[in-house]
């Protein structure tokens, strides 16, 4: 879309632009320099490059469990999340029930929950859990797992819900018509068509998890995550610039699976679009055959 | 299989929905073989009657026998009747053959007679050779012929047709319309046809219902629906209308006599009517019955007679529109034949109409 715009406002727009690109991006160039500046302390002047950081850190076996840990943890939250979203989505999109808007609510609320009351609310029940009802367990992954789960829910239903909304019902009841029981019919044509935003909402899931730290803070028991280790070690100077070059090496891998499942989401996004696009402008006969009438 | 018996039954059917009455008693035999069309305004109860049929819904009261068997409360899946939608609902991630294959592989038909099935589809739809394409790539018609294809593979007892033809533009309709006919007279299937379009109700089907606010209103072949309309809804909604408030003035042998003024009148049939001197009656006549003449026509026996001015033309292409101020007090609509001669009517003439008495139908709920 092209709105009429004066050349003075055009400048104007272009200089907000600017500062924003600036204002969101410097630190994190700033990290990718100092990742890789052969100095102890973080700052300048710069004095030569180099890979050392990268890999003292690959040689830190603390780090490198944190890491493992935080990598466990986000896979079974982004198993569990998805698991939990496609039915929640379904539900949300395709029925009608009593209260659907409370429960729609209630799924959503996390998303506005500050972390702090989240997580000090979760490690009562935790408590509770523990002492009243009897279950006998450690806080640490299994903990964190549950309360990135909560967080990460309302992302991945507000990811999957507006691709099925988009999947017409009709497809479904063609299914059905056809001679599918409802299982068959998720199996064999909404699920294949709602897969993008499953996978869309398995890697959000996952990012959530994996860098989160003020939930894992509070139910983590003694389980040391990657964010938690980090969080450690900037009380040790020394430690630093090997941190920053973890931290780039995360940034770039989470960037580029965002932009792999953006990719994904748009090229099915197009086939899902042509697909029901209708063209009214002939007649639907080979030119060259006759068809007696 | 015996002729006699009926594909489908619809048995005192009702459905509400909250409370509105989508479906108010309804009662339906159709025939092996029959291509029927359930035609009205939308919101007239024909697409739930369908989708009450294909298990898509459940009556709230009544009973559906297809093929003398029960299927109230049965499942779409288990139903032995397939559906057209509206807007193809093709499946988008599985290519033309997939497509067509679906119903095939969920009965676990064997593979080889699943490709000569999907073939043989495809032939008589006229799109041989696209099998390995997706339904994004094809156009609205050829859509439209894969979605029949899938739905006819299965050799349902009945295929549902909702408003199939309708995203189509006018000209592709017209060939679809003769198409679907074709492919029906082919297989024999029997064809439940739902459209608020009672042009392709009247040019496809063996019987039209017209429905309206959740009842049918008359059920018969299309002739007879058009020309011999029971109900001022009927008339009114297939085709053009021209109601007139007939009093009897006079019953003369086969004609009933409505005198106007000294040379004009209106008849109409006394058939199967009893009615005497005095009653008021509702007659439509269709605006291609009647005959536009010149002012001093001759007097017909047997026929209505009526003088009038031209208010309006309106050229139609294939007809002529005249809008005629007539002595009753009423206008009426009056198509022709765009032919040479009428260009000489223009608007304000005086003309006479005229319509044979068995082209006044007395619609049979206001005697």
């Amino acid at each position: 879309m092209n709105v009429a715009i004066s050349a003075r406002g055009r400048r104007a727009l272009w200089f907000s632009f600017g500062f924003l690109l600036v204002f969101l991006y410097a630190p994190l160039v700033i990290l990718v320099i100092f990742s890789f500046n052969d100095r102890e302390f973080v700052s300048f002047p710069w004095q030569g490059f180099t890979l050392r950081w990268y890999q003292q850190f690959l040689e830190n076996p603390f780090l490198l469990d944190s890491l493992k840990t935080s990598a466990a943890i986000a896979t079974m939250t982004s198993v569990v999340t998805t698991a939990l979203a496609i039915p929640a989505s379904i539900a949300l999109s395709r029925r009608r029930f009593f209260a659907k808007g409370l429960v729609s609510g209630v799924l959503l609320a996390p998303l506005v929950i500050p972390l702090v009351v989240l997580g000090t609310a979760l490690l009562i029940l935790f408590n509770i859990v523990k002492t009243l009802i009897g279950i006998d367990f450690e806080l640490g992954m299994m903990s964190i797992m549950v309360a990135h789960v909560v967080i990460a829910l309302p992302f991945a239903i507000l990811t999957i819900v507006p691709r099925l909304e988009r999947i017409p019902v009709a497809l479904e009841e063609a299914s059905r018509d056809l001679g599918a029981g409802w299982w068959t019919a998720f199996r064999t044509i909404t699920f294949p068509l709602l897969a993008p935003a499953v996978v869309s909402a398995a890697l959000i899931s996952f990012t959530i998890s994996f860098d989160e730290i003020v939930l894992a803070e509070f139910v983590g028991g003694q389980t040391t995550t990657f964010p938690r280790y980090l969080w450690s070690q900037m009380r040790l100077p020394r430690q630093l610039p090997q941190v920053i070059g973890v931290a780039v090496i995360v940034l770039v891998v989470s960037a580029v699976v965002v932009m792999l499942s953006e990719l994904l989401r748009r090229r099915t996004d197009t086939a899902l679009e042509a697909s029901t696009t209708v063209f009214d402008d002939d007649i639907g006969i080979p030119t060259n055959e006759v068809v007696s009438a | 299989m015996s002729d006699a018996s009926s594909a489908i039954s619809i048995r005192a059917v009702r459905k509400s929905f909250g409370d509105v009455r989508a479906v108010d008693d309804i009662s339906l035999e159709i025939a092996e073989g029959e291509f029927i069309t359930l035609l009205g305004p939308s919101g007239c109860g024909k697409t739930t009657t369908m989708r009450m049929i294909a298990g898509f819904e459940e009556p709230d009261a009544g009973t559906i026998l297809l093929r003398d068997t029960d299927v109230v409360g049965i499942p779409p899946n288990k139903r032995e009747v397939n559906m057209c939608f509206q807007h193809y609902a093709l499946f988008p991630h599985m290519s033309v053959a997939e497509n067509i294959a679906y119903g095939l592989r969920l009965r676990k038909v064997p593979k080889d007679e699943r490709r000569r099935r999907v073939d043989e589809m495809l032939e008589m739809v006229g799109l041989a050779g696209y099998g390995s394409r997706r339904p994004g790539q094809l156009s609205g018609g050829q859509q439209q012929r894969i979605a029949l294809a899938r739905a006819l593979v299965n050799r349902p007892a009945a295929l549902l047709l909702d408003e199939p033809l309708g995203a189509l533009d006018v000209k592709l309709r017209k060939a679809m319309q003769l198409e679907l006919k074709r492919i029906q007279h082919e297989l024999g299937t029997t064809f439940v046809y739902v459209t608020h379009d009672q042009e392709e109700a009247l040019s496809m089907s063996d019987r039209i219902a017209v429905m309206n606010a959740g009842v049918i209103e008359q059920l018969g072949p299309p002739r007879q629906i058009y020309e011999h309309p029971e109900t001022p809804f009927v008339a009114d909604f297939v085709g053009v209308l021209n109601g007139l408030d007939f009093r009897v003035d006079e019953v003369s042998g086969e004609d009933l006599l409505m005198r106007i003024g000294e040379r004009e009148r209106i008849v109409a049939p006394r058939a199967g009517v009893d009615v005497g001197q005095g009653a008021t009656l509702l007659v439509a006549v269709r605006p291609e019955r009647i005959w536009l003449r010149g002012e001093d026509a001759t007097f017909e026996a047997h026929a209505s007679r009526i003088t009038g001015t031209i208010a309006q033309v309106v050229y139609l292409g294939t007809l002529t529109q005249f809008h005629v101020d007539t002595a009753l007090g009423r206008r009426l609509i009056v198509h022709e034949l765009s032919d040479a001669s009428l260009s000489e009517a223009h608007e304000g003439d005086h003309v006479t109409l005229t319509w044979a008495r068995e082209d006044s139908a007395i619609l049979s709920d206001t005697v």
